[in-house]
């Protein structure tokens, strides 16, 4: 146990900061979410041997990820290969490029599976190509949600019991793995994913995705569903309205995916007074300063003039049509009971554009 | 060196609240464990010098015991003189108990006793690990401690001590006994060595705010990654019936036989509960027996 491979430099920067937001409501800040899962993949895959010193990481990402990895990656003296595409934000790729990093980006979407999958294609290449490889994928890795004991810990250390944990879900690690060990503790904890239309997370017809981080079109083996009592889908929009929130109310400069968190956080505890409840904030803002914190940029959105729903629109499948924040009751089941359930009992549910769930304020 | 005799005794305990696997400070992994202690087990230990050059212990099979005294003999005093120990403990044997540990730190206590010495805790614990492998944290009285049973080290203090806990006893293989040094280390998996920091948020949280029920639930979940090592045979019917009456979780021996129906003893409602649910367990079939803390 003593020959462990650690790679401990940016511990210090995996915990998140434990902020009250009002009641007994907690938004858990993180600097950079990803650098704990990260560091944790990195140092189970050097302890398994196949992540050898000074060799070559590679992996499909344009978010926060990537950039753990580049920072880990410069900090214990690895090469790193980053596959992204047009979507990498241009401050984001000059840091990767500061940190060492090789960029390459694909342009063309793959017949299926867009772009995420032109982008797993091209990775395959380079780990064929380069010798002695590694590639952490956290979308498959279960090092992944693994790795969030530490969350789970930093958690009821701070607050003791936590009755409702709420986070976006992308990888599925987060919020997976942070659930599974508070119910460890509390089994009772009503677990809250947070998605975004036409992702095929939680069961939406795969379709074009505007709101990096969160969702996706592959579904990837680390979202684990019996972990979810219930999932909410929220539009572009409607997630950065929830950001400037977060910041203007609370002064906590987040990324978009945090807001979405705290949108849906804000109303759960308030139909659920004196329930511990935390919401996940995996990155900062500043990745978003020219795009989600820039109103030229956003008045461009499709819905951003429109007020906001103050309430999610509950629909009775997660295959429904939705044109703003809707929430089912997913109840802790597998992806193939709840589609084969939602099949059976044909969509009731078309989400009325426009009508009084929608609020005037 | 001085004619006379030293005295001292060392509680036993009732298993641990907690047991598993946790990173130090400097990252590496260490098997540690909270016991629960239990002050109506005690081991006796009278330390009597006399001219002879042996160190005999009576009863004759506590054999930890005696080395214990020499070594302590060995590092405060002089090597070679002659001493009876007697140990007198009413702590029961092979249920993980402690009733090895409680004698060997009696023993330890007895020879510093003697000698008039105070020794740091430190000390006396590195002893103890010597004498027997592995020790548990029953010493430590006025603050918990997260101890690392083999290696003889406290890795967390805590602020206070442990809230107080009553609880009902039940001996799931009053017929079997389990080596407790024999019995292997638990092999833990990924997820199991992950599942170790939450229980111990909780525990500091728990011992910091003085909340048994919190407490409760970290005994009980780290008995229940407990069951893949060592099954206590009908858990699940204690369990039913400490659900029934209240009880504020379970906790078990890691390495014996006992399990712990928990209480609030600062509950007003504790007492009832823990009647009735005795009266439960023994119409169960089981041999309850009540301690209070």
């Amino acid at each position: 146990m003593s020959t462990r491979a650690l790679m401990r430099k940016l511990e210090d920067f995996e915990a998140p900061r434990v902020v009250p937001l009002g009641g007994n409501l907690y938004g858990a800040s993180f600097f950079l979410m990803k650098l704990l899962p990260a560091r944790f993949m990195l140092e189970r895959a050097a302890d398994q041997g196949l992540l050898r010193p000074g060799a070559t990481i590679c992996e499909s990402s344009s978010g926060t990820f990537g950039l753990a990895l580049a920072m880990l990656a410069v900090q214990h003296g690895y090469r790193l290969i980053l596959v992204s595409d047009w979507a990498l934000d241009r401050n984001l790729h000059r840091r990767l490029i500061e940190l060492g990093a090789e960029v390459t980006i694909v342009d063309r979407p793959a017949p299926s599976g867009g772009l995420q999958q032109a982008r797993l294609d091209r990775l395959q290449g380079y780990l064929q190509d380069v010798s002695g490889s590694y590639w952490p994928s956290q979308y498959y890795n279960p090092d992944n949600p693994l790795s969030y004991g530490k969350v789970a810990e930093q958690l009821v250390d701070r607050l003791g019991r936590v009755d409702c944990l709420i986070g976006p879900v992308g990888s599925g690690g987060s919020m997976s793995g942070t659930s599974r060990y508070l119910r460890t503790l509390f089994p009772d904890l009503y677990a809250i994913g947070v998605d975004t239309p036409n992702s095929v997370l939680f069961g939406q017809p795969s379709g074009k995705l505007n709101l990096s981080g969160l969702g996706g079109n592959i579904l990837p083996s680390n979202v684990d569903h019996s972990q979810f009592d219930e999932v909410h889908w929220l539009v572009p929009a409607e997630a950065f309205h929830a950001t400037h929130d977060l910041h203007r109310q609370h002064g906590l400069f987040m990324g978009p995916t945090s807001g979405a968190a705290y949108r849906v956080a804000k109303w759960w505890s308030r139909n659920n007074p004196g329930k511990t409840v935390v919401a996940l904030f995996p990155d900062e803002g500043h990745r978003y300063a020219e795009t989600v914190y820039d109103e030229d940029w956003l008045e461009k959105i499709a819905g951003w003039s429109d007020p906001p729903r103050a309430s999610p629109f509950t629909v009775s499948t997660p295959m429904a049509p939705m044109s703003g924040w809707s929430r089912f009751a997913w109840d802790r089941r597998s992806l193939d009971d709840v589609l084969a359930h939602a099949s059976d009992q044909h969509d009731t549910a078309a989400d009325p554009r426009a009508d009084s769930a929608r609020s005037g304020a | 060196m001085p004619i006379g005799a030293g005295y001292a005794e060392a509680i036993g305990h009732h298993g641990e609240l907690v047991q598993g696997l946790f990173e130090d400070d400097g990252a590496q992994m260490r098997r540690a464990l909270v016991s629960l202690p239990c002050r109506q087990l005690r081991s006796k230990a009278r330390f009597t010098a006399n001219n002879s050059d042996q160190l005999r212990v009576i009863p004759a099979s506590r054999e930890k015991a005696r080395r214990a005294a020499e070594l302590t003999v060995n590092a405060f005093g002089r090597s070679g003189i002659g001493a009876d120990l007697q140990i007198d403990s009413n702590i029961p044997l092979s249920r993980g108990m402690g009733s090895s540990t409680a004698d060997v730190l009696a023993s330890i206590l007895a020879v510093l006793d003697w000698l008039g010495i105070e020794a740091a805790s430190d000390d006396v614990m590195q002893i103890a690990v010597s004498a027997e492998t592995a020790c548990d944290s029953t010493l430590f009285r006025q603050q918990a401690v997260l101890f690392a049973h083999r290696d003889g080290v406290v890795m967390e203090s805590f602020r206070r001590p442990l809230p107080p806990i009553d609880f009902i006893s039940i001996d799931t293989t009053p017929g079997a006994t389990v080596d407790t040094l024999d019995f292997e280390p638990a092999r833990y998996d990924q997820l199991e060595i992950e599942t170790f920091r939450p229980l111990r948020g909780l525990l500091r949280t728990a011992i910091k705010n003085a909340d048994a029920r919190m407490l409760g639930r970290v005994a009980t979940a780290s008995a229940r990654i407990n069951e893949r090592f060592l099954p206590k045979p009908r858990l699940a019917e204690i369990e039913t019936i400490g659900a029934r009456f209240d009880a504020i979780g379970f906790q078990v021996a890691h390495s014996g036989t006992v399990v712990g129906l928990m209480f609030d003893a600062s509950d007003l409602k504790a007492p009832v509960n823990i009647e009735r649910a005795t009266a439960a367990l023994r119409q169960s079939g089981f041999e309850p027996a009540i301690f209070r803390h």
